[in-house]
């Protein structure tokens, strides 16, 4: 049975910084006393806007945010968020203002793994799921070469490109209008790159769609593939239960504890909302 | 001498509800607290009145395919199903796991009457194990699929069976899916119920337009949160009205004051639900907050709020 990460705190987080980054793209930087630091993959519940005097009751559920990376100032731990403005929820948030205050569960998931073959390792992620892959980025490649593949529709799209630049990594990118990098798909860059680099780990994170054809094109390398896979939640650790995600063993799994990061092979991805 | 008006203006917050002694009328809802160890991160089980487990079922069950949850104007759409460890796994696995002290109600939920006995059989006698509570929104396959708590009749001949399953104290958890709550309360205080529970999830639909489906999965689903306070109010109010059987309110209960508001209405205890899920220290600072409310306004005695809203009489 799944449990939360026994050192999720629940807390109203101070809001540092909130910025638009162009287009409908944020970065919201919160203060978090007590922050016992994070995996990379793991995600936080942030309250949709500030917190009022009284608990918000419209929209109600807090949205599932990965954390993308986190530093202390001298005032203690916070963390970065990146969104995108999109819905009721995510626009209230982007109407918060620094000193405000949001509520905060987290960390919360299993996160990513490290890939138990030596080879490098090719990061795949499109739109809001670029975020999740950051820290994963970052800490693999102390040890391994890491490529990192970036999909958008458009450049606009695109979220967090400069701080990969920043990364000792191979970055690569594709838009489908082709306004920056390769015109396409960034599935198409995985193709060439695991065609490269045979016995490569593949980590995948983005739309549905993007994430199925990241695991049918490692299948077809041989390769092992992890998802980080989004869903609908209300609690983010446990007992709602309202994010499971077909399993191939049967059953369901959840994607707020289970996962949100499983081996591409275990979910049944007809299946998927 | 600030500490002597601290002591005098010192608030009771304990109840009896249907046998059950709580340190405060704050418990945790069923099918929100899991089984009561994923909070311990967030809150300290023991400030808390206690909690309502996951309903059990005898065996094992797996719930609905995905969406299950959907959100609403101020509420939460569900339909998750059955999905609990069963109720052997409960007492063995997940019932060890709960600290010394806590107040641990289990919920039944089965799709017969005979299995709804058999689960309270397996719940008696267990140590740590305060009460039981039936949750009557189940469908009942022999009359079609309608709710256990629709019928006053199937619900009778739940009530009794259950009844003469178990010594523990017996809460029914009504539906609110009935023309009279009242009715329903009256079956159950006659059948030797202990007290009610009500309200549970009032059944919903929400609706996908571009696709023309249903949001959930399983197309109908339960609406909780906030959306149906007023409702729960309502019918908590017509059922203190209509039994002696002391009353645990539930539905939408964000706040101290929502609790109070209930306690009001005529409810000895209440369940804080859907707010567990968005906050999950929330029942901690409810309970917390109605002793603090109490005291702000002077009142020494929580369970003298019980029954005193002042009701316009026609």
């Amino acid at each position: 049975m799944p449990a939360a990460d026994p050192s999720a705190i629940r807390i109203l987080a101070e809001v540092v910084a909130n910025c638009c980054e162009g287009g409908a793209h944020h970065r919201l930087t919160l203060r978090v006393p007590g922050w016992p630091g994070f995996a990379p993959g793991q995600f936080v519940m942030l309250s949709p806007g500030p917190v009022g005097a009284v608990p918000r009751s419209d929209p109600l559920l807090p949205r599932p945010m990965a954390v993308f990376r986190e530093h202390a100032d001298e005032r203690g731990p916070c963390l970065e968020v990146l969104y995108k403005r999109s819905g009721r929820g995510t626009h209230l948030l982007a109407a918060a203002v620094a000193g405000e205050s949001i509520a905060l569960v987290g960390p919360l998931g299993s996160g990513f793994r490290a890939p138990s073959a030596p080879g490098a390792a090719l990061l795949v992620a499109g739109g809001t799921g670029i975020a999740s892959v950051f820290e994963l980025a970052r800490t693999l490649a102390d040890e391994r070469a890491v490529s990192v593949l970036l999909g958008a529709r458009r450049a606009e799209d695109l979220m967090g490109e400069a701080d990969f630049a920043e990364l000792h990594v191979n970055l690569e990118i594709a838009t489908e209008d082709g306004s920056r990098g390769t015109r396409g798909l960034v599935t198409d860059l995985l193709e060439k790159r695991l065609a490269a680099e045979p016995g490569a780990t593949v980590y995948a994170c983005g739309p549905t769609p993007m994430m199925q054809r990241c695991v049918e094109i490692a299948a077809a390398h041989g390769a092992a593939c992890s998802v980080s896979l989004e869903n609908n939640m209300a609690c983010g650790f446990g007992v709602c239960l309202g994010c499971a995600a077909p399993r191939t063993s049967g059953g369901f799994a959840l994607v707020c504890c289970d996962g949100p990061v499983f081996d591409g092979r275990d979910i049944v991805w007809s299946q998927l909302p | 001498m600030s500490a002597d008006i601290d002591a005098v203006l010192e608030v009771d917050t304990r109840v009896d509800l249907a046998g059950i002694a709580l340190r405060n009328p704050v418990l945790a809802a069923s099918g929100t607290f899991g089984y009561g160890s994923e909070f311990a991160p967030f809150l300290d089980l023991r400030k808390i009145g206690g909690f309502v487990a996951k309903s059990l079922t005898l065996e094992p069950r797996v719930g609905n395919p995905p969406p299950r949850i959907a959100e609403a104007a101020s509420g939460l759409l569900n339909s998750i199903s059955l999905e609990n460890v069963g109720v052997e796994a409960f007492i063995h696995e997940k019932l060890p796991a709960i600290p010394e002290g806590v107040v641990v109600v289990t919920s039944a939920f089965e799709t017969e009457i005979d299995r709804y006995a058999e689960v309270c059989r397996r719940l008696t006698g267990v140590p740590r194990i305060a009460g039981i509570e039936i949750n009557a929104s189940c469908p009942h396959v022999k009359s079609g699929g309608i709710e256990f708590g629709q019928d006053p009749q199937v619900l009778r001949q739940l009530v009794r069976s259950v009844r003469r399953a178990t010594t523990l104290p017996l809460l029914v958890k009504l539906s609110p899916n009935v023309t009279s709550i009242a009715e329903m309360a009256r079956v159950c205080e006659g059948e030797g119920a202990d007290g009610l529970s009500l309200i549970n999830a009032v059944q919903a639909l929400e609706v996908d337009v571009e696709r023309r489906r249903p949001v959930l999965a399983n197309g109908l689903g339960g609406l909780s949160g906030p959306a149906i306070r007023p409702i729960a109010l309502r019918m908590v109010w017509q059922a203190a009205e209509a039994v002696k059987i002391p009353i645990c309110g539930i539905g939408g209960i964000d706040s101290a004051q929502d609790a109070v508001k209930f306690l009001l209405c005529g409810a000895s205890a209440v369940q804080v639900g859907t707010r567990n899920y968005l906050n999950p220290s929330a029942a901690q600072e409810i309970a917390e907050g109605m002793q603090a409310w109490a005291k702000g306004r002077g009142i020494t005695r929580l369970a003298d709020l019980v029954g005193t809203l002042e009701m316009p009489r026609r």
